[in-house]
């Protein structure tokens, strides 16, 4: 038998077509690949690495695990959906084998109800897991349905606003699984070869239609399912859709070990069209809560991108603190692709710039630890007071890198996208620590600091915090914090938190100060202070805004003093508040024990 | 019994909006947050640009409103704009015909220019302490020395993006100039420099004070504003800052760093608006317009005087107090 009808043409072009545009697509985004890149992959592929990332594909592109845990309805919606449909195929598929047996054509199996074969007599088991499945999607669509209306009680404030493709996949997808119940259930009228739901809905109809009418609508709807399927297909490869595939590829490269850099490179094709358009990055974004600016969140980013109507005003207008990047279920780099896709337009810098920097060393003091305060730090000379007096509580021989002035770390360029001119800056600085041979770098600024650990390539140089230095000083009794009755709250700035992992040393500390009472949202749920040096576009007062909504919070835990690790979140906090704002070395140098 | 007309506030503005409609024969009444009237014009001790001592303007002001048998409440604050009149912390009310706002400006926080060091360093002032100083009749450093070297820094809060404040504050400039001539005649042998962007000289006789300063003063100006200072040895404050008309850095070490600090929008002004008036994006109060509604809230019987609306001198304010008398007499139909 050829198991053909009409009715499988649109199906089998469709599907034809999304096959050919994928391959395609990926293909080139392969081939455009840097030679690194595709030398890690040949490594990475006879790896543990794969092994890894096929089980990383389970828990993420069929079970959706982190949508899970970031909101359990949200994960079930999705992984109805798609494991739901995954377990249809698979089982559509053995099912298919069984009955007509193996080399049968693809529709076939799609369509198997259409052209079953067998003499269904008595209770039918893949009939009834099929059923079960498809019951199984069907409340997922549900569920999608009842979103659109009422995202909240889904936990979602806000979702994507959708464009034309979008809301032309999200149809045809929406119609899919009702079509299929309509068909099989007409298929199950005539040939009795349905499950529970099929074969219950077939009896009814075979009992109150008749035949004729009955053959008629079943032609119909297998139509329509073949319609809605084929239009599902051809627009998938342009839709949000897309991402049901390309996350896949994701998985793998990124256990491969590539990642997006500040330059943009054919990897981030993967990045951007994994984003499935969820949302889940809308709501936390600051830019949206406090300032209700509603077009610059990474998931219209993305979107803009992707469609190469990317607008500066949008890549610019963002904190990059983030609060989106931690929540993402598909772990985008968001910050990352936000970065380099400001890069271009701008980064030409003439040849000569930073030439004046050439021999400049203004740096004094010797040792083995040197202290790179940092331009924020130079400008809130209460932690660069505090930091002299525990070097020299702790007995320290320092090497002052800036202290009577020096040249920025570089990542406030980096940020803004002239990637070149803040590597020229990057050399200078790099030449004057080899030169003055230290082995440990301490600095105030969280942002320099994830610029030294992440662009400088300090070899043999180990870069701190000083939240993480002043802590091992106390932990080797080189120093120590009396205590206070004094209650502290603290404000984790993003580049310390989020961007370098550092949550708990400064909490420590300030144990050791008095009582630490945490703000509503702390650690990797942190909020950004509003002074971003990485957002572009807003303006003073709106910086102000954000700032003092952070403040509120952080003033209504009631503690005497906010606590913080950062000169820009200490200068930003400091606007508002009416308690005071202090850095964790000024509570440290405020409360040294002398030693007896 | 004339009709009552409340006036938050007894500055200058204040003072001059009760004198002028008392004299049209309404009963104003002074609501006054500090101990004593006079607003932050009593705490400075001599006037731009005649160098006239501050009692000589004061004292006959005083004298009038009390001649005059104005009534006076001090140390209420004013909490609330509530109907017919307004609301003081402690639960007091005020009530009249119309209300006069002459509550003035903020002096800008110089901590928030940390940078500076003003309250970190040691001799980091700001131009309200150095008038204390003059007042209390000893300028000297913490250490107790003559200063030697002197330097002014203009638009510390002012005309500054960094901490949110667009505006000029129109006096400083020429503050700044007569502080530095006051300091020349105390210290002849000390060097006195002014660090500006601009010089901004409105006034009659500013212009004139400028070139005098430079002539026969021989205090010097340097275009470039400080970008950060640091405390040196004995208590000197070391200054970074580049001369903008050379093209050059410089590094300095001075005795004295007096922040010339700029006016900002009162703290009181958060609680007009919930009264339902206007704040102007700089923190001052909107008036109805700049022009013919410059002393008109835009709300019926409220009415404003002096720098609550503006960076204001004491002239400009004194003139407010005059021109608001007017707006209210023909309200109330006096």
């Amino acid at each position: 038998m050829n198991y053909y009808d009409h009715f499988v043409i649109p199906f089998v072009v469709g599907t034809a077509f999304m096959f050919a545009v994928i391959v395609w697509k990926w293909g080139r985004w392969l081939w455009k690949l840097p030679v690194a890149d595709k030398k890690a992959i040949v490594r990475g592929v006879f790896s543990l690495d794969t092994l890894r990332a096929i089980r990383e594909v389970v828990y993420e592109s069929l079970l959706h695990r982190k949508i899970f845990r970031v909101n359990p309805v949200l994960g079930y919606m999705h992984m109805s959906l798609a494991f739901g449909w995954f377990l249809l195929i698979a089982v559509g598929w053995i099912e298919a084998s069984v009955v007509l047996g193996t080399g049968t054509p693809l529709h076939a199996h799609v369509f198997f109800r259409y052209f079953d074969t067998a003499q269904h007599t008595g209770w039918n088991p893949f009939a009834f897991i099929m059923d079960l499945l498809l019951l199984m999607v069907l409340s997922g669509v549900a569920l999608a349905w009842f979103k659109r209306m009422r995202s909240r009680a889904l936990g979602m404030k806000r979702t994507t606003k959708h464009v034309f493709i979008d809301r032309v996949a999200l149809t045809a997808l929406w119609l899919i699984f009702p079509l299929r119940l309509v068909s099989e259930s007409f298929a199950a009228a005539i040939k009795h070869n349905g499950g529970f739901l099929t074969g219950g809905l077939g009896s009814l109809i075979a009992a109150t239609m008749d035949s004729a009418v009955i053959e008629t609508l079943n032609s119909l709807a297998w139509w329509l399912y073949s319609f809605a399927l084929a239009s599902f297909f051809v627009a998938m490869p342009f839709s949000r859709y897309m991402h049901i595939f390309t996350e896949v590829p994701l998985i793998f490269l990124r256990r491969y070990r590539l990642h997006s850099t500040a330059r943009e490179k054919s990897f981030d094709n993967f990045q951007i069209q994994a984003c499935s358009r969820c949302g889940i990055c809308i709501d936390p974004c600051q830019l949206q809560n406090v300032l209700n600016i509603n077009n610059v969140q990474s998931v219209y980013f993305l979107r803009d991108r992707r469609y190469g109507k990317l607008d500066e005003k949008v890549a610019d207008n963002c904190l990059m603190c983030g609060l989106c990047e931690s929540r993402c279920p598909v772990g985008i780099e968001l910050n990352t692709l936000r970065l380099n896709s400001r890069q271009k337009s701008i980064d030409t810098p003439a040849l000569t710039r930073y030439d004046y920097l050439q021999g400049i060393d203004r740096s004094s003091g010797n040792g083995k630890v040197g202290y790179f305060a940092g331009c924020m730090t130079l400008l809130t000379p209460t932690v660069l007071r505090s930091m002299e007096r525990i070097f020299e509580a702790a007995g320290e021989g320092v090497w002052w890198a800036d202290r009577d002035g020096g040249s920025c770390c570089g990542r406030p360029l980096k940020l803004s996208g002239e990637v070149n001119a803040a590597e020229r800056i990057m050399a200078r600085n790099k030449e004057l620590f080899a030169k003055h041979g230290i082995t440990t770098l301490v600095t105030s600024c969280p942002i320099c600091l994830k610029v030294f650990r992440e662009d400088y390539n300090l070899e043999g140089i180990e870069v701190i915090h000083h939240t993480e230095y002043i802590l091992r000083l106390v932990h080797a009794g080189r120093l120590s914090v009396e205590a206070t009755g004094q209650e502290f709250t603290y404000h984790d700035p993003c580049e310390l938190g989020r961007g370098s992992g550092i949550y708990e040393e400064p909490r420590e500390l300030i144990r050791m100060a008095g009582r630490l009472v945490e703000p509503e949202h702390n650690r990797r749920e942190a909020l950004c202070c509003g002074s971003s040096l990485a957002n572009l576009v807003i303006d003073d007062s709106q910086q102000s805004k954000i700032g003092s909504a952070v403040t509120s919070e952080l003033e209504a835990t009631g503690a005497a003093t906010i606590v913080t690790a950062c000169p820009l979140c200490k200068k930003a906090l400091a606007r508002d508040a009416s308690v005071r704002v202090a850095d964790i070395s000024q509570v440290v140098a405020e409360n040294l024990r002398v030693a007896s | 019994m004339g009709k009552q007309v409340v006036i938050v506030g007894g500055g200058v503005a204040g003072m001059q909006a009760a004198l002028s409609l008392k004299a049209r024969g309404a009963e104003p009444v002074i609501v006054e947050r500090g101990d004593r009237l006079g607003g932050k014009v009593a705490g400075w001790h001599k006037l731009f640009p005649t160098f006239t001592p501050v009692e000589d303007v004061l004292g006959p002001m005083l004298q009038r409103v009390q001649e005059a048998g104005i009534e006076i409440h001090t140390g209420a604050e004013v909490e609330a704009l509530v109907d017919g009149g307004v609301a003081v912390k402690g639960g007091g009310r005020f009530s009249g015909d119309a209300t006069v706002i002459c509550s003035g400006f903020d002096v800008f926080d110089a901590r928030r220019k940390e940078e500076y060091g003003y309250g970190i360093y040691d001799n980091v002032i700001t131009t309200v302490d150095l008038e204390r100083m003059f007042n209390e009749g000893h300028v000297a450093t913490v250490q107790g020395t003559a200063p030697h070297r002197v330097a002014f820094l203009h638009c510390v809060g002012s005309r500054d993006e960094k901490v949110g404040a667009h505006h000029c504050s129109k006096v400083c400039c020429i503050t700044g100039v007569k502080q530095a001539i006051e300091m020349k005649k105390l210290f002849p042998a000390a060097e006195i420099y002014n660090f500006y962007m601009d010089i901004r000289m409105f006034g009659p006789g500013y212009e004139e004070l400028y070139r005098r300063a430079q002539l026969e003063y021989n205090i010097n100006f340097v275009r470039g504003r400080i970008s950060e200072a640091s405390q040196a040895m004995g208590g000197k404050v070391q200054i970074k800052a580049e001369d903008t008309l050379i093209g050059r850095p410089l590094k300095m070490t001075v005795d004295m760093l007096v922040l010339i600090v700029g006016m900002k929008g009162g703290a009181s002004n958060a609680s007009y608006a919930a009264g339902g008036l206007v704040v102007a994006d700089n923190g001052f109060m909107q008036p109805l317009d700049p022009f013919c509604g410059n002393v008109l809230s835009g709300k019926e019987g409220i009415f404003y005087a002096g720098a609550v609306t503006a960076p204001k001198n004491i002239g400009d304010s004194l003139n407010e107090g005059s021109a608001v008398a007017d707006r209210v007499a023909e309200y109330l139909k006096l």
